[in-house]
């Protein structure tokens, strides 16, 4: 057990704030819903942080820690999918990875469009190139992630990696993605309070914002280490009590962190919505807090037959 | 990053579970629901302690010149969720090892290490922590206990409130006033519970016989030898105890270990399959396990010699939240267990309640995060 950064995790997140720096305010010059960034995408690409689970000595707690800080960006990138199933997907394979749950087929599926790989967990695991005119996709909608619907499937083929195993990875990336979120967010929402002036006073030095923020801060602690723990074990009950955390925590952090931006959380000039809409995207994920909760509940305390076994990932 | 425990750690963590499971009476839950400072558990606390000192299990994480084996912060951590996991069997004496002893390490004098620490080693000590008073809980700073300087002695006077184990205690551990001012004005001593002049009364509590008190201190004289540290010191030392103190309670263990006994109860009553009853179970078992992991952070950080800061409040406050999940889920899904049931979730209950008043209220480890971890502006007073 230590819980400290390896110098090899150390070095990585280095250089990652390095690629990180230039976007870090990007998002705010444009009045938009869902900030994305091509060039974000490729440098993504072109340095190999999306295939660091391909080095078996950097572990997957390396790929949360990728997830994680990537996440801390106003700017939607794909990530988790990709770090987390480009191993089981080829040689090279395209860009965005997308992820769709089976029994929510009506669901928005992040950064589907025409083109994109997208890995549809169910019964079976399945993958197939989005084709053109499959995805009904939206990038101006209220998520601030592009978005698209893919109802059905086209000529999918069978991934070999097992449903359990599948569930156990998008459960591992949405927690570090949404702890990465969190963690912006409350960062940008500190800032925002530490400067803003009331009663002639920084509205941070008020205990009704401090004592909420505080305790905010103690949520996405957990949120962080449960995602680490889940990342590093793979394990479904670690990887669904990180995702039940993860969504837990975002339904009680969202709307707290815009009511102390007060009208500044309003407009489109201030990020914190870039984070605060995509958390509230996936507290809906795999069928959100109820579906996270049962399925860690059936392989925590196995005595009780899940009701679906496939998605509760504990067959 | 590591979330694997080392074989010999696994090892120490079941040398630690079988030795209590071998010491503990038939009747160990029935007794730990009296409560901590009861005086049968008390008196209990005494020979199981001794039992673990001649196991070397009492205080592990000590040096080996003063009674420990030098075994790192993970060997504390382990005994301790062993301790918590089945209700704290060592009493009060927890204190002691956890940071009475370390404390006294770092700043007594040779005398005071002496006096003090053989007994703590041997499992014979019990203290008491004479801290808050009727005016000043959380804000201890302003406390008023008074000890005034007479020759080579201090004389002290004033009352100490909702002080733990003092019905039993050999020692306090007392914070007074030497020094008009703030907390530079506090100063600590150490005194033998039976010297003349206090008075110790029982205060009925929800915890069990004998966990709260009020002492009085009448002209009580006590050398200035019994003094530790400088005067005015006392604000660093109390920070640095607390720290421990903070790190020493791992109530998550109890709570999980209460949680997995709830659902187990539940399942064979056929009753636990409601949706909404395996989300909550679930909600609480995430919140013991982000508890466990921010505390293991934080002995990830001491042993690599980092100082140790505010991410203990985070980690408590972690806790606390864990707590109360747990002590809501039984309450609301297996309520008969705390008239009927086994005494051991009579005993968790009653405990629920002082994990956000235990080593400072919550609020003020919230104050500590906001000031400390969130660097927000300091408060509007």
């Amino acid at each position: 057990m230590d819980l400290r950064l390896s110098e090899q995790q150390q070095a990585i997140l280095a250089s990652l704030d390095g690629i990180c720096r230039p976007f870090e305010g990007s998002a705010v010059s444009a009045p938009v819903f869902a900030a994305v960034s091509a060039d974000m995408e490729s440098e993504l690409l072109r340095s190999g942080f999306l295939d660091v689970l391909a080095i078996p000595e950097l572990g997957s707690v390396t790929a949360a820690l990728v997830i994680e800080r990537l996440a801390r960006l106003p700017l939607s990138v794909e990530v988790a999918a990709s770090v987390m199933f480009r191993p089981f997907l080829g040689n090279e394979p395209p860009y965005p990875v997308c992820l769709a749950d089976a029994n929510h087929p009506h669901r928005p599926v992040r950064f589907a469009q025409e083109g994109a790989l997208l890995v549809r967990i169910g019964e079976t695991v399945t993958v197939e190139r989005i084709a053109p005119g499959n995805s009904g996709s939206e990038r101006g909608g209220l998520y601030a992630y592009p978005i698209g619907t893919v109802p059905t499937a086209s000529a999918p083929a069978p991934l070999a990696l097992s449903t359990n195993e599948a569930l156990a990875r998008w459960r591992a990336g949405l927690a570090a993605e949404a702890a990465g979120i969190a963690a912006g967010a409350l960062a940008v929402t500190c800032r925002h309070v530490s400067d803003r002036t009331q009663f002639g006073k920084p509205i941070g030095t008020f205990q009704a914002i401090r004592h909420r923020l505080a305790e905010a801060e103690v949520r996405v602690r957990g949120m962080y280490w449960l995602a680490m723990k889940a990342a590093a074990s793979l394990d479904p009950a670690d990887t669904a009590l990180a995702a039940l955390w993860a969504q837990e925590c975002a339904t009680r952090i969202v709307y707290d962190f815009h009511q102390f931006l007060g009208a500044m959380g309003m407009t489109l000039e201030h990020p914190l919505h870039f984070y605060t809409y995509r958390l509230k995207l996936l507290i809906g994920d795999l069928g959100g807090r109820g579906a996270s909760g049962t399925a860690a509940a059936a392989c925590l305390w196995p005595q009780r037959e899940p009701t679906n076994q496939a998605i509760a990932g504990c067959a | 990053m590591d979330f694997d425990w080392t074989q010999e750690q696994a090892s120490f963590r079941s040398r630690v579970s079988s030795t209590i499971e071998g010491s503990l009476p038939p009747d160990w839950e029935e007794l730990a629901e009296e409560g901590p400072a009861s005086s049968r558990m008390t008196e209990f606390a005494r020979s199981f302690c001794g039992r673990l000192a001649a196991e070397g299990l009492l205080t592990p994480h000590w040096d080996e010149a003063h009674g420990g084996s030098g075994l790192d912060a993970w060997h504390q951590i382990i005994l301790a969720e062993e301790m918590w996991r089945v209700g704290e069997p060592r009493g009060g004496q927890y204190m002691n090892v956890n940071w009475i002893g370390p404390t006294l390490l770092k700043f007594g004098t040779d005398e005071q290490r002496d006096r003090y620490l053989p007994p703590i080693t041997r499992g014979e000590a019990l203290w008491c922590q004479g801290f808050s008073e009727p005016g000043a809980g959380s804000d201890l700073a302003s406390l008023r206990t008074a000890a005034r300087r007479d020759g080579a002695d201090y004389v002290v006077n004033g009352q100490k409130i909702w002080t733990s184990y003092a019905g039993l205690a050999d020692t306090c551990f007392l914070l007074c006033r030497t020094a008009t001012g703030a907390s530079h004005g506090i100063t600590i001593l150490l005194v033998p519970m039976d010297t003349p002049g206090i008075t110790v009364r029982q205060i009925p509590s929800l915890i069990g016989e004998g966990d709260i008190h009020e002492v009085f201190f009448d002209d009580v004289r006590v050398p200035q030898t019994a003094r530790l540290g400088e005067e005015g010191a006392a604000w660093d030392i109390i920070r640095f105890s607390l720290i421990n103190e903070r790190l020493g309670i791992p109530r998550y263990a109890l709570a999980r270990d209460a949680l997995d006994r709830s659902v187990a109860l539940l399942g064979q009553r056929g009753g636990f399959s409601d949706a909404v009853m395996l989300y909550q179970a679930s909600l609480a078992a995430a919140q013991c396990e982000a508890a466990r992991l921010a505390s293991y952070a934080i002995v990830s950080d001491r042993i690599a010699g980092l100082p140790a800061g505010a991410d203990s409040s985070s980690a408590r406050f972690a806790t606390i939240m864990a707590e109360r999940s747990v002590a809501e889920f039984i309450v609301e899904h297996c309520a008969d267990v705390l008239v009927a049931g086994s005494p051991f979730f009579k005993m968790h209950h009653q405990r629920a309640i002082v994990a956000g008043l235990a080593a400072g209220a919550a609020e003020i480890q919230l104050n500590i995060i906001a000031s400390q971890v969130l660097e927000l502006p300091r408060e509007a007073r």
